[in-house]
C-alpha cells in the first residue's frame, strides 16, 4: 500500500488574513475536555465543522523539573522522573538511569540488563493496554458497548502492576533502578508469575484484537484519519509507534541496543500508511513482539550480582564529567532521550544543565499539521491515537 | 560516526575535525549553524532529536555571558546514533531557526526560548510554550533563584 501524501498545512495561518470577515468558529478544546488525556488545551478556527488551523497551548502541568535537577544528585533525580510518564514509569526510571551509567561509565551486571529488559516489556504491554483501552473509549461507545475494552484492558493491566508490587514494594513509584544496577532482588515465584501474565495476554491480545480489527464503526473512525507522511514524521521528531505507524523502520531496541537487547531478536512492527489505523496496527504488533520477548528470555536470566561492584549508593567521589551528553532508550512512547552537561553544584554531582527529550511532546506538535481538514470528533481520535502523556509533555 | 566526521571535515573544514572529535559535539560558528543541519539532512539524519539551550553567566571581569545551544539529530538506520553540535552565542544575539528544515524546530525552539530565553533569528511564531504569556524572567538562567517566588503566582 503506497503511503498517501497530502499537501503540509500551515500551521502559522494567518486567521485574520484568511478570514477578513470574521466567519469562522474559535472553539476551545480543553483544558478539562475528557480526551486530552490530561490538561491541555486546543484553539481550533472552524469553517462549518472543518478545521482550519488548530493551536495547541501545553504547559498546564509544568512543574519545573529540569531546574530542579539543577539543585540535586543524580541519586535523587531518578524517583523525580517516575512523575513524568506517569502509564510507564518504569522506562521513565531507566531512561535516566542509563544516561547517567554511560555518561558515568559505569557497567551494568547482565543479571540487571535481563531484569531491566522484562520490566521494559512487561511495561510497554501495561502501557499498550491502557492506550487500547482509552482510545477506544474515545472514539466513542461503538466498540462492544462503550467502556467494555477499557475493563478488559484494565483488568490485565491490574496484573502487570501486582508483578510489579511483588518485585519493588510498590505499583507505580518504584525508584528501583539505581545508577549502576537494580535496587531489588528477584524474589521467589516472580518469574512464575510473569510467565502467568504472558500466558494470559496470548489469550487475550487476540481478543481484544477481534473486537476491533473486525469492527466496521472502528475501522470507519481511523483509517485515512489523521494521516502523517514519513517525511513530516521523521521532521517532527515522532518516534515509536507514531514513527512506525508512518512505515518508517526504526526502532532504538535493534538499532541502537541498550539493556540486553543486543542479545536478543527483536522484530520491529511497522505499518503503512501513517493513520490512525496504522498506529493502532503497530501497537497490537508490539504487544505480540513483547508477549515473544518476555518468553525468550524469562528463563534465561543470568546468575550474579545485581548492582555493579561499586554500587553507587550515594554522590561522594562520583562526578559527572564535563561536556555535553546524549543518551536515549526506546520506551513504550519511541525516544526518550537525556541531555546532560556535566560540571554542576554539589561539588559535580549534579548536572549544570538536563534536558529531557519527551516523546510526548513531538508527538502534541504534530497537532496542527495533523487536525486540519479534519472534523471535531477527528480530533478525539487522532489525539488519542498519538498515546500522548501530559505530564511528560510538560515536565 | 567517522563516515559523517570525515564528509563534515571536508566540508567545512576547520569546523569539524575528524581525527580528534570532540566528544560533547563541536562548536559551530552560528552563521554555518543551518548549513550544518541541512548538509545532515541530506546525508541522512532526517529524524529531528531535540535543541538544547544554557545559560553560562558571566565568568571573572572580562568574561562574556554566553547561551550554549545544542542540536541532536538522528539518522532512522541500523546502527543508528545521535549526531550532536553546539552554537555558542552572546546573550543578545540570535541563533539561526532551523524551522524551513525540520518542521519539529518549532516548538522545541519555542520551549527553549521560554524556559532558557535563547533568542532563535528568523523563527515564524516566537512565544512562549510552557508558561503563561506574562512570565517574567527565564526559569533557567542560573540567577534564577529557586527558593524565592516569581511572578506571576499561580
Amino acid at each position: 500500500m503506497e503511503v498517501r501524501v497530502p499537501t503540509r498545512p500551515n500551521p502559522h495561518l494567518d486567521i485574520d488574513a484568511y478570514d477578513a470577515d470574521a466567519d469562522l468558529m474559535a472553539l476551545n478544546m480543553g483544558p478539562q475536555h475528557p480526551s486530552t488525556h490530561g490538561v491541555m488545551r486546543i484553539k481550533l478556527f472552524l469553517d462549518g465543522e472543518v478545521i482550519v488551523k488548530a493551536v495547541p497551548y501545553p504547559g498546564y502541568l509544568h512543574r519545573g523539573v529540569e531546574k530542579l535537577c539543577e539543585k540535586l544528585t543524580f541519586v535523587q533525580i531518578i524517583p523525580i522522573v517516575d512523575k513524568h510518564d506517569y502509564v510507564a514509569p518504569m522506562t521513565n526510571e531507566q531512561a535516566i538511569a542509563v544516561a547517567f551509567e554511560r555518561t558515568l561509565g559505569i557497567e551494568v551486571p547482565r543479571r540487571a540488563r535481563y531484569l531491566r529488559t522484562i520490566l521494559a516489556e512487561l511495561t510497554r504491554i501495561g502501557s499498550h493496554l491502557l492506550w487500547l483501552g482509552t482510545f477506544t473509549l474515545d472514539i466513542g461507545g461503538t466498540i462492544g458497548g462503550g467502556a467494555s475494552v477499557m475493563m478488559y484492558t484494565f483488568r490485565e493491566r491490574e496484573k502487570i502492576l501486582d508483578c510489579f508490587e511483588n518485585l519493588t514494594g510498590s505499583r507505580f513509584h518504584y525508584n528501583t533502578h539505581t545508577v549502576g544496577g537494580n535496587r531489588h532482588e528477584i524474589p521467589d515465584g516472580w518469574v512464575d508469575q510473569v510467565k502467568a501474565i504472558t500466558a494470559l495476554m496470548k489469550i487475550r491480545v487476540p481478543e481484544y484484537e477481534e473486537l476491533c480489527t473486525g469492527n466496521e464503526i472502528f475501522n470507519l473512525r481511523t483509517q485515512g484519519v489523521g494521516v502523517v507522511d514519513a517525511d513530516l514524521a521523521l521532521e517532527l521528531g515522532l518516534c515509536g509507534p507514531n514513527l512506525r505507524g508512518s512505515g518508517v523502520d526504526h526502532d532504538l531496541r535493534r538499532d541502537q541496543p541498550f539493556h540486553a537487547y543486543d542479545e536478543i531478536e527483536v522484530n520491529v512492527a511497522v505499518a503503512q500508511g501513517g493513520d490512525c489505523h496504522a498506529r493502532y496496527q503497530v501497537r497490537i504488533a508490539e504487544l505480540y513482539e513483547s508477549i515473544r520477548i518476555i518468553e525468550s528470555i524469562i528463563d534465561k536470566i543470568p546468575d550474579g550480582p545485581l548492582s555493579s561492584q561499586r554500587p553507587v549508593k550515594s554522590h561522594l567521589g562520583v562526578k559527572i564529567k564535563t561536556g555535553c551528553h546524549y543518551h536515549s532508550i526506546e520506551t513504550p512512547r519511541g525516544e526518550l532521550g537525556t541531555y546532560i552537561i556535566g560540571g554542576g553544584d554539589n561539588k559535580s554531582a549534579s548536572p549544570y544543565r538536563l534536558k529531557i527529550r519527551p516523546p510526548s511532546l513531538h508527538s502534541m506538535s504534530a497537532l496542527p499539521y495533523l487536525l486540519v481538514g479534519h472534523t471535531v470528533s477527528d480530533v478525539v481520535a487522532i489525539l488519542g491515537s498519538l498515546d500522548p502523556i501530559m505530564g511528560e509533555v510538560d515536565r | 560516526m567517522n563516515e559523517i566526521l570525515a564528509k563534515l571535515a571536508t566540508e567545512f573544514p576547520g569546523v569539524f575535525d575528524a581525527e580528534n572529535p570532540d566528544p560533547s559535539g563541536a562548536l559551530v560558528p552560528a552563521d554555518q549553524h543551518v548549513a550544518v543541519a541541512a548538509f545532515l539532512k541530506e546525508n541522512g539524519f532526517t529524524k529531528y532529536v531535540t535543541v538544547v539551550g544554557s545559560h553560562y553567566p558571566a565568568s571573572g571581569d572580562e568574561g562574556v555571558a554566553e547561551y550554549e545551544v545544542g542540536t541532536v539529530l538522528r539518522n532512522p538506520t541500523r546502527n543508528s546514533f545521535a549526531f550532536m553540535w553546539r552554537v555558542r552565542i552572546p546573550m543578545d544575539g540570535e541563533v539561526p531557526t532551523l524551522c524551513p528544515l525540520f518542521a519539529g524546530a518549532d516548538w522545541q525552539e519555542r520551549e527553549q526560548f521560554d524556559l532558557v530565553g535563547v533568542r532563535f533569528g528568523g523563527h515564524p511564531d516566537l512565544r512562549r510554550l510552557m508558561l503563561p504569556e506574562d512570565w517574567e524572567g527565564h526559569p533557567l538562567h542560573k540567577d534564577y533563584a529557586i527558593e524565592t517566588a516569581h511572578p506571576p503566582w499561580r
